[in-house]
């Protein structure tokens, strides 16, 4: 296993900022946080406890990218189970690099009228942006062109439940 | 010629190598407007008014205002390319170019499960 690029004590530090930070910006508007499957459900489920005003959360799912096998175009395979007109929502995201996802989603989320649309990512990756004009709000640690797990983060579906996020090299 | 559902381009793309193809298939995957090869900038011509040297972006994406070119050198060999694009910016200070390396695009295949064959 690789060495540890962040511990889980500096990543609780981080996400306690941001909720304290979310929660001011949102006082009063009691957000809908929404959480893609699966990487960013661990930091949706800390960042919820660090936000201390009523909020709610929700979860989709996208289909992923299949390479030659994927002819009809990114869909959901999870909706929300909430509306969202004239809500405020906040999109909990993994990792933001290229863009290509983030921008997907909010454009559909966009279309269903919400009062607010933004997100916040718990990793960033700004010089892979495909895709720039995206409302990223909360950024917990822009971090460079290496390959994580732990926090959420896996390989081959393992090693999402370690508390710190270690680098790995891939041979 | 493929099924893109996002090329906004005319005429049937001919891409240099897999790389691009599979550059393409991701855009047009997520539904993120892309032409290919739609313009040529002139860096360089001879007092007669001949080209004699010119960058051709592999992809536009107009909803980004944005060219990509990739490259599948090695970094080490992509010294032209750097230079090119370094004129290109200086000829051209409004138009935003990002090149993408074969690092980039490794790292691409790895998030994307990219079927790279070159």
């Amino acid at each position: 296993m690789g060495e540890i690029y962040l511990t889980a004590e500096e990543i609780r530090t981080r996400v306690t900022e941001l909720g304290a930070e979310i929660a001011r910006d949102y006082e009063g508007r009691e957000p809908l946080l929404v959480s893609s499957l699966k990487t960013s459900v661990f930091f949706l489920a800390d960042l919820s406890r660090a936000i201390p005003i009523p909020h709610a959360i929700d979860f989709i799912a996208l289909a992923g990218y299949g390479g030659a096998a994927s002819r009809s175009g990114v869909r959901f395979i999870k909706d929300l189970d909430s509306a969202i007109e004239g809500r405020h929502v906040l999109l909990v995201e993994d990792v933001v690099d290229t863009g290509l996802t983030l921008n997907y989603v909010c454009r559909t989320l966009s279309l269903r009228s919400p009062a607010s649309l933004a997100a916040v990512t718990f990793l960033d990756r700004p010089y892979r942006r495909l895709v720039e004009d995206l409302p990223v709000r909360y950024v917990g640690f822009t971090v460079p062109d290496e390959f994580f797990v732990g926090y959420g983060f896996d390989l081959d579906e393992r090693y999402r439940h370690l508390p710190d996020l270690r680098l790995i090299k891939l041979t | 010629m493929l099924d893109f559902q996002a090329y906004c381009g005319r005429g049937e793309p001919r891409f240099a190598n897999d790389v691009e193809l599979e550059c393409a298939k991701l855009l047009d995957y997520y539904r993120v407007p892309w032409d290919y090869e739609p313009t040529t900038f002139v860096l360089e011509r001879a007092p007669d008014g001949t080209v004699i040297e010119a960058f051709k972006p592999d992809f536009y994406l107009p909803e980004q205002d944005l060219y990509l070119e990739i490259t599948v050198m090695k970094q080490s060999l992509v010294t032209r390319k750097n230079r090119k694009l370094r004129k290109l910016r200086e000829l051209y200070p409004d138009v935003r170019v990002k090149l993408f390396y074969k690092r980039d695009i490794q790292r691409l295949a790895e998030r994307y499960r990219l079927d790279l064959a070159s």
